[in-house]
């Protein structure tokens, strides 16, 4: 009786909690303002999107790019805080972070529950496998064993391409690609971005391994903004629209995923100007 | 708001059902290998050889002074892969995470289970085994014969509150992709977006299960109280 | 990439993560987590302890149903626990750090709340009753005679109570806190080609600190025997 008691109170408490909590929020602009700081959260493991340079032990890369123009714009500081795949949502949600820069697909689903800047990437989920495999299509995949990250779009996406598959999934980007490269698995199921940059890093084993052509999805990926938040949604998309007018945004792609970078993109596929998605 | 039924029906109640039975198994499996192996242990700290009393206490506290979650990447991310190639395709074809999980459990409880199993037979009077000996046989029959026997009655509630810890640390397999409840709680999570609902559904199955194993210990303490010499 | 240049690369990385570039991680992390979690379980465990052996009811009851619930929940439930709900529930934002250490001193205080109540009544009942018949109150009697010599019993346990912290800090890995294992399996990920060794090096460092400190308890266990044998009665 004790029991059950409190964990209906508990419960019923937290409901209420959250409900004032998100409706009593000032303006979030003002308070990074006041503050003096965006809190941005990142993943810190994927590559060149936002990754841990082993040499400076700082926090770098094309995400984190971004959110220092946006706080440079607020006119405060930037702090950087490193988060778990799963946790982006639910951090952003309770304000443990102002801002999302950590590899976040735009999709309608998380539309109900987060805003959007404008998209600052496209790319598609796709599949590296291993050769000695023999998996040359997507549909081969069926009843063998895939790797991947967990809390991300990437499991829910695979096994709606191919429904037989079975998915294992790791804390981390790296992780899963470890356990491809020991054989755990013979395709691991990521951004193709994220995917190019691993294989590029493969060096000689290259010719062991292949990205499979098809794309699984395509996936925006945008910065993260909690809901309802107007203000700050309007003066990310203004820093963003400010880039990509005076060319700094193509500079920024080129600088970690053009010729000179470990992924080779010999053009950029899209433009920083819209904040819509298809699905 | 809160809606526990969105969680338990449909695709949902599978997944955490099956991690639910996955859990389940891994702690019998482990139960099963620990138990020998803890003996074994326990055997080798007490024998009358130095060198093999060293030995068994390099083991048991190498092992335990480790935390599980290391001894699982260890197992998964390294050792297996130390295996000669045909050994080591064969078990990735197969389910790796559990059974890396299964040694990385085994060696971690048996470790524990080692220092109770000791403490048991310590606690049988030095004469009896001086008795067996005397009447001439080896220190492992003795052991077998004589003490273990006394030693269990005295090591089963130290040995159900390891079943009950094992029970626990299942949940850590999680992070080498074992796909026992904890795994399924978040992978539904991140489906459902209601972690309220799938945590507390998956609390109450941990629960569920270490409140039957509290109860075995307190059936058997109530059924064989600790004799006084 | 050779053994050799792994730690020369590394090291740095390994002891203290991202500092001063950033949050304090790796060894350094662990260490004051761990101790910092034992600080502040401590006194909660004491209060719990205490309401486990209260004469009053309606004290004794919730905790122990929370002692037991908290006791038969894995540690890595109750890091997500803290780690989803506490926010909510507490109005307050939290970083894993926080998160972690709210969950260890929750886990961490059921457990000593055991250890204190097995203090407690291990002490001969004579104690208490001396003190009561005296003219202590209940609550006098536990302050000045009770707690000083159970604390004194609970010192051995307590150390490797210390040393389980020490080992529970390691599931900050899964909420990304970059703790001391966190690291290794980020340098693992870096390197790529030699897990075995990573993993290792990361093992024989828990060891030389977990082992270390559970000898610091045997060490203490042993000059408790000599000191606090029991008294004779006649000389």
């Amino acid at each position: 009786m004790h029991i059950r008691a409190k964990a209906l109170a508990t419960s019923l408490i937290a409901a209420s909690l959250i409900t004032t909590t998100l409706a009593a929020r000032a303006d979030q602009l003002d308070d990074i303002k006041k503050k003096g700081e965006l809190v941005v959260g990142v993943l810190g493991t994927d590559e060149p999107n936002s990754f841990i340079d082993p040499k400076t032990r700082e926090i770098v890369g094309y995400e984190v790019d971004l959110a220092s123009a946006v706080a440079k714009k607020l006119g405060v500081k930037l702090t950087l805080k490193q988060l778990a795949v799963a946790a982006r949502i639910p951090e952003l949600q309770q304000g443990r972070v102002d801002l999302l820069a950590a590899s976040l697909t735009h999709n309608k689903e998380r539309e109900q529950v987060i805003d959007f800047s404008l998209t600052s990437f496209v790319t598609g989920q796709k599949v590296l496998v291993r050769k000695d495999s023999g998996i040359t299509q997507l549909s081969q995949l069926g009843g063998k064993k895939v790797v991947t990250i967990k809390g991300g779009t990437q499991e829910p996406n695979i096994r709606k391409a191919v429904p037989g598959v079975d998915v294992v999934t790791f804390e981390t980007g790296p992780q899963a690609f470890q356990a491809l490269q020991q054989g755990k698995g013979v395709g691991f199921v990521n951004d193709e971005v994220s995917l190019i940059d691993d294989y590029a890093k493969l060096g000689p084993q290259q010719k062991d391994y292949a990205i499979l052509p098809q794309n699984i999805s395509v996936e925006p990926l945008a910065l993260g903004i909690r809901k309802g938040e107007k203000t700050l949604k309007a003066a990310v998309d203004g820093t963003l629209r400010e880039l990509e007018k005076s060319g700094d945004a193509e500079k920024l792609f080129f600088k970690w995923y053009g010729p000179g970078s470990r992924l080779k993109f010999p053009s950029r596929s899209f433009k920083i100007e819209s904040d819509k998605v298809e699905s | 708001m809160f809606d526990v039924s969105l969680v338990l029906s449909g695709q949902f109640r599978g997944w955490l059902l099956s991690g639910f039975v996955t859990s389940l198994q891994l702690t019998g499996l482990t139960l099963v290998l620990a138990l020998p192996l803890a003996t074994a242990l326990a055997l080798l700290r007490l024998a009358p050889s130095g060198v093999l009393r060293w030995l068994g206490f390099g083991l048991v506290e190498g092992v335990r002074s480790v935390p599980l979650l290391v001894h699982l990447l260890f197992w998964y991310f390294g050792a297996a892969e130390l295996l000669p190639g045909p050994a080591r395709q064969w078990l990735y074809a197969h389910d790796a995470e559990a059974a890396c999980a299964v040694v990385a459990l085994t060696l971690y409880t048996a470790a524990f289970m080692s220092e109770d199993i000791r403490s048991g037979i310590r606690a049988v009077p030095a004469t009896q085994l001086e008795a067996g000996r005397a009447l001439g046989f080896g220190f492992l029959a003795t052991m077998r014969r004589v003490v273990l026997p006394q030693a269990l009655h005295i090591t089963v509630p130290p040995l159900i509150s390891q079943t009950l810890n094992l029970w626990k640390n299942t949940s850590v397999a999680t992070v080498i992709g074992t796909a026992e409840l904890m795994y399924q709680a978040q992978k539904v999570e991140t489906a459902s977006f209601r972690g309220f609902e799938t945590f507390v559904v998956a609390t109450v199955a941990y629960l569920a299960v270490s409140l039957v194993i509290t109860a075995l210990a307190a059936a058997y303490h109530h059924r064989y109280p600790p004799r006084t010499a | 990439m050779s053994f050799a240049e792994l730690i020369d690369t590394y090291w740095l990385y390994f002891l203290v993560g991202q500092y001063p570039k950033g949050p304090l991680g790796g060894l350094a992390l662990t260490v004051l987590l761990g101790a910092l979690a034992l600080v502040l379980a401590f006194p909660l465990g004491v209060l719990f302890g205490l309401a486990r052996v209260a004469p009053q009811r309606w004290l004794r009851w919730p905790v122990t149903a929370l002692v037991y619930a908290v006791r038969g929940t894995p540690l890595l439930m109750v890091v997500f626990w803290a780690y989803f709900f506490l926010p909510s529930v507490t109005g307050h934002k939290t970083d894993q750090f926080s998160t972690m250490l709210a969950a260890l001193v929750v886990f961490d205080g059921a457990y000593i709340a055991e250890i204190v109540r097995a203090g407690i009544q291990g002490l001969p009942k004579g104690q208490m009753e001396c003190a009561r018949s005296l003219g202590f109150s209940y609550a006098a009697a536990m302050r000045t005679v009770i707690l000083p010599q159970a604390t004194r019993h609970m010192l051995p346990s307590l150390v490797n109570q210390f040393v389980s912290t020490l080992k529970e800090t390691s599931l900050g890995y899964i909420i990304g806190l970059s703790e001391v294992s966190f690291i290794a399996s980020q340098i693992n990920t870096q390197v790529l080609t030699r897990p075995t060794e990573v993993y290792l090096i990361l093992g024989g460092t828990y060891f030389v600190l977990c082992f270390g400190l559970s000898r610091l308890a045997y060490a203490v266990e042993a000059r408790q025997r000599r000191r606090l044998a029991p008294a004779k009665a006649f000389s």
